[in-house]
Formats: C-alpha cells, sequence, structure tokens
C-alpha cells in the first residue's frame, strides 16, 4: 500500500534517474505566499526564500518599467531617468524624494549636469573647429551634453568606440577636460548608429552594469549561464538556478554558505588559500588502521571505517574508536582550546594558533572531499539499479528513495561543511558550545546516513527513512539557530 | 584614426613651440620620428622644489587611437620621486590613465607632470620606497631628491657628504647608480646600504 503511494507521488517525477536534483526543495516556494504563509514558513525551513530566476528579456523589461515609471513620475526622458536610477542603485522612491526636494542638485550629483551651468551658446559662426580632432567643420556636425562642450560627430563616435573597446559603458563621460558630465544612453546610441557590433557591445556592458548597480538582482554564477535572480530580499540565502541548477548565495553571488555569513566565508577562504601550502599535509587519501597498521584507502564519503583486514570501526578523522562517536556527544568536531594559551609563548601560542586552524580546515576539507566521493558513490549506486532494473528487480520508482537519500545526503553533508568555519570565527562561550554541541549531533546522523547509504542494497528502507529524517531536523535545528540572515 | 593622432600632434607640437612655458624654457617638445608616434619632452625642475636646476626628458608615445586614449609618457632622465618609479620611470598620474580626456593635449600633460614635481602625492605612490622616505622623514627625501637631480638631470651639486659615500661603494666594486640607490633606499646609511649591497 504504501509503496502505491509513493509511486503515484512520484509519476511526474518519472525521468529522475539522469536528473540529479529531482529532490527540489523549492518546487513548493515558488508561489506567490502571503506574508502570514511567508513567517509559517520560515518557521519549518529556515532556509525558505522567495526568488525568481528569470531570463535577460524578462530582467530588461523590468527594468524599462522602472525606468518608464519613473520617467513618468518626474516628466523627465527616459535615458534621464534610466541614468538617475542607475547612480541610485535602483531605488525609484529615493531619487522621486531627491529630485522633488532639489531636481538641480540632484541632476548635477547623478553627472546628468554639470555642477556650474554653462555660458550661453550663441553660434556666431557657420563652421568651427573640432578641439579633438582639429579640423574645421559646419556647425551642423557638432553635437553637446548638458555641459555644451562641444565635438564633431564623428570625434563623438571615435570616443564611444574607443571606450566600449575597454569595456566602458555607463561610465564613459564628456571628452573636455575635467568635465564630469556623462553620456547618456541615447545620445551614445544616436552616435553609434553605423556600428552596429560596437553598439550591440555596449548595449551589453549597460545591461551588465544595470544588473550589477541593483541589489534585487544576481547574474547565476554558472558557467555560461545567463539566468539573472530576482528576489525582493536582499538576503544572504540559497538560491538553485532554473537551468544550470547552480546553487549560491543570493546576496555575495559566491558558493552558499549558511550558517556562516558572507563576510565571515570570504575571510576563511582567503585564509586558506594562504594557508595552502602549510595544510597540504593534511589531505593525504590513506591512513593506517590505528589498530593493525594496515594501510587503508578513503573511497567513499563516510568517515565511518571499517578496516578491511581487522574489521575495526573507527573514525577517519580523528582515529578513534567509531564507537565513541555513536549516539552520545561526539567530541570529534570539537577543537579543545588550551585555557592557558594566554600564559603562553609568542612561539607556543603562534603554534597553538596553527593548530586550532588545522583542527577546522582539515573537517572542511574533508567534508569537501567526502560529498565528492558521495557524488562518485551515487554513480555507482545509479549503474547498479540500472542492472537490477534491467533484469526485472523493481522499477525505477521503487529504487528512487535511494536518490532522495543521496540528495538529501549531500544537502545536509554541504551545511556540515559550512559549519566550520563559522565555529572557527566564534568567540568561546556557551553560544559555541551549543553551536558544536548541534554540529556533532548533524556530524553524527551524517555518517550514519552515509553508512546506510553505502550499503544501501541491504539497508532496510524504513531504516535508511528514518535515518533521513533525523539528519535533515538536525539540519534544520542547527539553522534555525544559528543561520542570522 | 591613426590620421587624427597624426593631424592633432602636428598642431600641438606647433601650440608648444609658440607657447610661452617654452619661451621661458620651462617645457620642451621634440619630434622623434616623421611620423608623429614618438616625441621627446623636457620639463624643468621647479623654483623652490629638490628638483630646481635641473631638466627631466620624457619619453612620449601616440598610440594610434589618440586623442581618445592618452599618450604614453615615461621618465627617461632618473628621478627621486614618490609618484615616479625609480627604477622604469613609471609614472602615476590620473590624467594619464583614467582621469584623461581627448581634449587634453601634450601641452596639459608636460604642464601637470612638472606640477607633479612640486606637489606630489605620497598616498597613491607609484615607488613605495621613495613614498615611505617622503612621508616619515621628509628632510630626508629632499636631500636624496635633490641629489638625484644633481646626479641625473644637471642641478647644482648640494652635498658633498652623499657622493663621499657613493665614492666609498664604488671603491668596494660597486656601480655607482646601484651604490646611490641602495643609499638612499636606507636613508644614507652606509653601514645598511653595504649590508643590503653584499647580503
Ligand atoms: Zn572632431
Ligand atoms: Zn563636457
Ligand atoms: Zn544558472
Ligand atoms: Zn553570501
Ligand atoms: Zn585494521
Ligand atoms: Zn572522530
Amino acid at each position: 500500500m504504501e509503496e502505491m503511494a509513493a509511486s503515484q507521488e512520484n509519476d511526474s517525477e518519472m525521468d529522475c534517474s539522469d536528473n540529479e536534483d529531482c529532490y527540489d526543495y523549492n518546487d513548493y516556494y515558488n508561489d506567490e505566499d502571503s506574508d502570514v504563509e511567508h513567517i509559517d514558513l520560515l518557521k519549518i525551513d529556515p532556509e525558505y526564500f522567495e526568488y525568481k530566476c528569470l531570463s535577460e528579456e524578462e530582467i530588461e523589461r523590468l527594468l524599462n518599467e522602472t525606468v518608464e515609471d519613473l520617467s513618468n513620475r518626474l516628466r523627465i526622458s527616459l535615458s534621464l531617468a534610466k541614468v538617475l536610477l542607475h547612480s541610485h542603485y535602483w531605488n525609484s522612491n529615493e531619487v522621486i524624494v531627491k529630485y522633488e526636494e532639489n531636481p538641480q542638485q540632484t541632476l548635477i550629483s547623478s553627472r546628468i549636469d554639470p555642477p556650474v551651468p554653462p555660458r550661453n551658446i550663441i553660434f556666431t559662426p557657420t563652421h568651427m573647429t573640432c578641439p579633438v580632432c582639429v579640423t574645421l567643420h559646419h556647425v551642423d556636425r557638432f553635437f553637446y551634453l548638458s555641459c555644451a562642450h562641444m565635438f564633431c560627430k564623428d570625434c563623438w563616435t571615435m570616443h564611444f568606440e574607443v571606450q566600449v573597446n575597454q569595456g566602458i559603458s555607463t561610465a564613459i563621460s564628456c571628452m573636455a577636460r575635467d568635465c564630469v558630465v556623462l553620456a547618456p544612453e541615447d545620445f551614445v546610441l544616436k552616435h553609434l548608429q553605423h556600428k552596429t557590433s560596437i553598439r550591440e557591445k555596449y548595449q551589453h556592458f549597460t545591461f551588465q552594469d544595470y544588473v550589477k548597480s541593483h541589489p534585487e538582482l544576481r547574474f547565476c554564477p554558472g558557467p555560461n549561464c545567463s539566468v539573472i535572480v530576482h528576489s525582493n530580499e536582499i538576503k544572504a540565502k540559497r538560491v538553485v538556478c532554473d537551468q544550470c541548477k547552480t546553487i549560491f548565495c543570493f546576496r555575495c553571488g559566491c558558493d552558499y554558505h549558511a550558517p556562516t555569513d558572507c563576510q565571515v566565508i570570504k575571510k576563511w577562504l582567503t585564509k586558506c588559500a594562504d594557508d595552502s601550502e602549510t595544510a597540504n599535509y593534511i589531505s593525504a587519501h590513506t591512513k593506517d588502521c590505528p589498530k593493525c597498521h594496515i594501510c587503508i584507502e578513503k573511497n567513499g564519503g563516510c568517515n565511518h571505517m571499517q578496516c578491511y583486514n581487522c574489521k575495526h570501526d573507527f573514525c577517519w578523522m580523528c582515529l578513534g574508536d567509531w564507537k565513541s562517536h555513536g549516539s552520545e556527544y561526539y567530541e570529534c568536531s570539537r577543537y579543545r582550546e588550551n585555557p592557558n594559551i594566554a600564559h603562553e609563548s609568542v612561539h607556543a601560542q603562534a603554534r597553538e594558533a596553527l593548530k586550532k586552524y588545522l583542527h577546522y580546515y582539515e573537517r572542511w576539507e574533508n567534508h569537501s572531499k567526502s560529498l565528492k566521493l558521495e557524488e562518485q558513490t551515487l554513480g555507482k549506486l545509479r549503474a547498479r539499479i540500472n542492472e537490477k532494473v534491467m533484469s526485472g528487480l523493481g522499477t525505477w520508482i521503487d529504487w528512487q528513495y535511494l536518490f532522495t537519500a543521496a540528495n538529501l545526503l549531500a544537502k545536509c553533508r554541504y551545511t556540515l561543511q559550512y559549519t566550520y568555519p563559522f565555529a572557527y570565527y566564534m568567540d568561546a562561550g556557551p553560544r559555541k558550545e551549543l553551536f558544536e554541541y548541534q554540529q556533532a549531533q548533524l556530524e553524527a546522523e551524517i555518517e550514519n546516513l552515509s553508512w546506510k547509504i553505502e550499503r544501501a542494497e541491504t539497508t532496510d528502507r524504513g531504516d535508511l527513512e528514518n535515518q533521513m529524517d533525523i539528519a535533515e531536523k538536525r539540519r534544520t535545528t542547527l539553522l534555525k539557530d544559528f543561520l542570522d540572515v | 584614426m591613426a590620421n587624427i593622432a597624426a593631424q592633432r600632434i602636428k598642431r600641438e607640437f606647433k601650440e608648444v613651440i609658440k607657447s610661452e612655458e617654452v619661451a621661458k624654457c620651462a617645457i620642451k617638445l621634440e619630434l622623434v620620428d616623421n611620423n608623429y608616434t614618438e616625441l621627446k619632452g623636457e620639463i624643468a625642475g621647479p623654483p623652490d622644489t629638490p628638483y630646481e636646476g635641473g631638466n627631466f626628458v620624457l619619453e612620449i608615445k601616440v598610440p594610434e587611437t589618440y586623442p581618445f586614449n592618452p599618450p604614453k609618457v615615461r621618465f627617461i632622465t632618473k628621478i627621486w620621486h614618490p609618484n615616479i618609479s625609480s627604477v622604469t620611470g613609471a609614472i602615476c598620474l590620473d590624467i594619464l590613465k583614467d582621469q584623461w580626456a581627448a581634449a587634453m593635449t601634450l601641452r596639459t600633460v608636460l604642464l601637470s607632470l612638472q606640477a607633479l614635481l612640486s606637489a606630489a602625492e605620497p598616498d597613491d605612490p607609484q615607488d613605495a620606497v621613495v613614498a615611505r622616505q617622503y612621508k616619515e622623514n621628509l628632510d630626508m627625501f629632499k636631500l636624496t631628491a635633490r641629489h638625484w637631480t644633481n646626479a641625473y638631470a644637471g642641478g647644482p651639486s648640494v652635498n658633498s657628504e652623499c657622493d663621499d659615500k657613493i665614492k666609498r661603494l664604488v671603491d668596494m666594486g660597486i656601480e655607482e647608480h646601484q651604490a646611490r640607490v641602495a643609499l638612499s633606499s636606507y636613508n644614507w646609511d652606509l653601514e645598511r646600504a653595504t649590508e643590503q649591497l653584499f647580503s
């Protein structure tokens, strides 16, 4: 009966075998929710985040709507509205308040108007010399921005071409000395009328600039992916790209890093890069069994090792007996600081600092490797299940729960990996103790889950599903208590 | 585009030749080749600065995209200045980078460089060693800059003590310029300069 219900539920995901992300946690968030529901969802899932993956065309439409709206409200040209929005990080309200209070000053500070109004232009001659190309032209050929600095048409075109070829677009200014006035989009485009490829480049660069200056938009960092994510909340939350499935932090655009925040993870990654030499020695793939000393290679993600020779169960990280890593307190993840370190010599303190860093780094690095190894395990699992299905041992749907479990494991281990930089930078105290307690709990349940998945075909399904439930609960509990965004 | 560049340089060359600064011998401009792609500039060290009395030669290369891109300028004459590399002569000056405007000319550049000699900007350094000396020991910096002006730019001789120290190192087999750099970098501390040279 239970199997039947499960298979109906999964009917729409028949082709999951070749889709790694079929266990999509975000599916049910995508509807528009009221505030009440929103709060409830956050209680259930601390990583809950409302966002949309949009195409360049959709973003262009969105930006144009903002521009049009501002242009109508302030009765200014579209091009001007665009410059104002870009220089105010697309905050329409701020532009409106500022503009209504002092339009002149707003135009000056946005570099649309010059700080000092230009003298009246009186065209007495019919011809004049362009100061850039030093050629005599008819006055018809001259153009100028709000600053009234006149240059010939060809020079403007050349100026824009050179700037665009250097990747400059929204920041192109007038050609006069010490003039800060920016060339608005319509002015540039008019002068690039016959330069199709330059015009396209220009439009590409301005679009990039607009998206980057818009706090509610983020380019998907996935390779060759053109998706742009939009969210009204500018928070360090988890985003999964609809197109390329890249997972990243909305606020900083880097790899997702909860519970660590954007600044801390940056600091940590810089530190790891700087100290990579020191940390290299620990990247070994083999260790000796602590009991019979035979060389053991780690070829799966699980840290619960069993010696193939003496069958001793031990922990890959600390080489301690696995039994002590059981249900009670999991000492392995916690770093015990020397309480008397303040009285030790500078040399001893430096050694202690390195030891502390290596403790966290080792675990961080190990989980990252385990994630990769478990991905390989999943591949092998897929092949084995395929064989079973081919020889009539159940259907893909029957084995679906194993992929769900593997995806959940990856998600849990990922969070666990990012708990180590968080703990490293945490001040000692009861909060850190609570954190490390929860981290240890999560660590233990994840290793249990990993152990069971590696032996999936012989593990009882109910047992595995129970373990999945426990692991995910530990993960959300930790995030609920410590994810502060 | 190269056409505009040549046209402009021709015009600018005339402008400089006729300028009052040339009349006062403050700046100079010479053509190096006939296609206006390379010029030689010269500026006089401004009065009341350690560069007074010296003449500083500049290499000016005109890019094909001139005047939409700035000319490439560096000091040929060795100079001790926070914003100019004492090794390569490379210059850190905004108008030669992103603050360049197509309406600026070589005359503007030469006058701006002269102004740079009068007012260094040690917070935006090109040469970190010089900039540090400038900030930490201004008198030592002035002495060193004056010494370099004398040694390389034809400025007046000022401090024979510096010359003596250089001679001592030269007698030990050190090349003269190398000796000057070491002494200048170590605030004319002969012992530390020697130590660095022989380490
Ligand atoms: Zn022109
Ligand atoms: Zn202007
Ligand atoms: Zn993507
Ligand atoms: Zn972030
Ligand atoms: Zn063993
Ligand atoms: Zn352990």
